[in-house]
């Protein structure tokens, strides 16, 4: 009985775990889906490389308003937006590979971010943006994340099908449809909408680390899509918790703890994960 | 019904052949031959709106989206997609306003149709190349689309494959819809497509099947 009342018990006690666990359960079950489509579309990388193009604007933001939830939002959004769309245009008018697109205009952007903030000489914590704090998150952040994990929810409900065909077959659903790069575009607005405003409450890089473990881990439970993003969500929620408890009761920071609890559930499902797990018997493919 | 006027294709700065004009009429049943690499599969995609081409213009009697199918080489697939062999036959219902009871109706017969019974829930890993082109060809049955354009369809086919193949191609062209099939097998063009186009660098030569491919002997060869 004291064992699980140690699970809970910080939450029912202190409201920033509260605040924090909440925002945690939210960001990863919306970043569920990202992460599994963004895995799919062979763009596991893509998060990373916007997480880091985010900071310019956060920076931009923070130099003219200081530490405020929209200033850092908006700027964030701007900045990671302008990149994505710069590196999607330069793929559309070259014909070169997306990653590769970005992976050339991230470093600009992180460049420039760093230098903004070195400017600004005022102390932006770079490692602060970066590595974020769950245990800060506050009433308006929390509401925040209310807004854009309800919306990026609804929004994948709506593009799942026409994201889905454009993922498996994109010359297919071009033949039936004109909704391939609208899906498309509004799938990376959500990454960057996630991305932004997961930064300020566990950080940028560490909001990746949730998006992309659990849905990385899924695919070792699961050959069915559907079942792949709730295993990622509740992978990712059950990290969340696990996480905030463990920086809780040892003093760590609480983003690393989170991502490494995600990270630990990576690694137990490569072993254990019935689908493509090493430990798994041979495949029987039994069709009845 | 689909016409293509001064047409020319391909890389950027490096079409493929001189300019190509050709009209094929409503209901017509024609085969693309020619030499890998001589670009049989991007005139398709040209044709299909799916590239665009270099010169000229291309002109369809219908709409360009969903008056179109278009089977692509199943290389464009990730087999690691999870996604069941139903779910992605079901994807031909695409705009399709029919009840569900009739969808799951025609779905049922379409798979039956293939040869597909049995493999509804089997993941696209666990197919063989074969399995997987009749797939793809029964997702194409379900789109009704008036345009039929097949890229190399027999691939992978063993030879039951091959004649349910050849028997929808049949059916098709009985239902008034027009095909245009790229296809590597000479004698199989011969015997069942009356008008040919042949792709060549030199030049493109449009005509009935038996003349076109009689010229060829050493093309039936290889």
């Amino acid at each position: 009985m004291i064992a699980t009342a140690h699970l809970w018990q910080p939450f029912h006690e202190f409201v920033f775990m509260r605040r924090a666990l909440l925002g945690g359960l939210l960001l990863a079950c919306s970043t569920a889906p990202l992460g599994v489509f963004l895995i799919l579309r062979r763009m596991s990388l893509i998060g990373d490389a916007v997480a880091h193009g985010i900071l310019p604007g956060a920076a931009l933001g923070f130099w003219f308003a200081g530490l405020s939830l929209p200033a850092l939002t908006i700027g964030g959004l701007g900045a990671g937006l302008s990149m994505a769309g710069l590196a999607a245009w330069i793929t559309r008018r070259t014909g070169l590979r997306e990653d590769a697109s970005l992976a050339a205009i991230y470093p600009i952007s992180l460049a420039g971010g760093v230098l903004i903030l070195g400017i600004a000489g005022k102390r932006l914590d770079l490692l602060h943006l970066l590595f974020g704090s769950a245990l800060a998150v506050d009433g308006p952040t929390l509401t925040g994340m209310l807004w854009v994990s309800g919306l990026s929810l609804i929004a994948m409900t709506l593009i799942y099908k026409p994201l889905l065909l454009d993922t498996l077959d994109p010359l297919f659903l071009q033949t039936v449809s004109r909704l391939g790069p609208l899906a498309h575009g509004v799938f990376l607005t959500l990454v960057v909408l996630n991305l932004v405003i997961g930064f300020q409450a566990i950080g940028a890089l560490m909001v990746v680390g949730l998006m992309m473990l659990p849905a990385a881990a899924a695919r070792f439970w699961s050959r069915r899509l559907p079942v792949l993003i709730v295993v990622a969500a509740l992978l990712g929620s059950l990290s969340v918790w696990m996480g905030l408890l463990i920086s809780f009761y040892y003093s760590l920071p609480s983003g690393p703890a989170i991502v490494l609890v995600a990270g630990g559930g990576y690694l137990l499902s490569v072993v254990f994960g019935p689908v493509h797990g090493l430990l798994r018997r041979p495949p029987l493919l039994t069709s009845q | 019904m689909i016409g293509c006027q001064a047409l020319r294709w391909g890389a950027p700065g490096q079409p493929l052949t001189p300019a190509l004009d050709f009209e094929l009429s409503k209901g017509s049943l024609t085969a693309i031959i020619g030499a890998n690499g001589s670009g049989k599969s991007s005139l398709l995609k040209v044709i299909a709106g799916l590239q665009k081409p270099l010169a000229g213009k291309v002109r369809l009697s219908v709409p360009i989206k969903g008056g179109v199918s278009f089977l692509p080489q199943q290389q464009h697939l990730d087999r690691q997609f999870p996604i069941s062999l139903q779910a992605l036959v079901a994807a031909g219902f695409w705009g399709n306003k029919q009840s569900p009871e009739i969808r799951s109706q025609r779905l049922k017969t379409v798979l039956e149709n293939w040869c597909l019974n049995g493999l509804e829930d089997r993941p696209l890993m666990a197919l063989s190349g074969g399995e997987l082109q009749r797939a793809l060809l029964a997702r194409l049955s379900l789109t009704d689309a008036p345009v039929l354009l097949l890229d190399e369809p027999h691939a992978a086919l063993d030879e039951l494959g091959q004649v349910l193949l050849w028997k929808h191609i049949h059916d098709w062209h009985l239902e008034g819809r027009t095909l245009v099939i790229v296809c590597h097998d000479l004698a199989a063009v011969r015997e069942h497509i009356p008008c040919t186009l042949l792709i060549k660098s030199s030049g493109c030569a449009f005509g009935p099947s038996t003349e076109l491919i009689r010229q060829l002997p050493q093309a039936q060869v290889a």
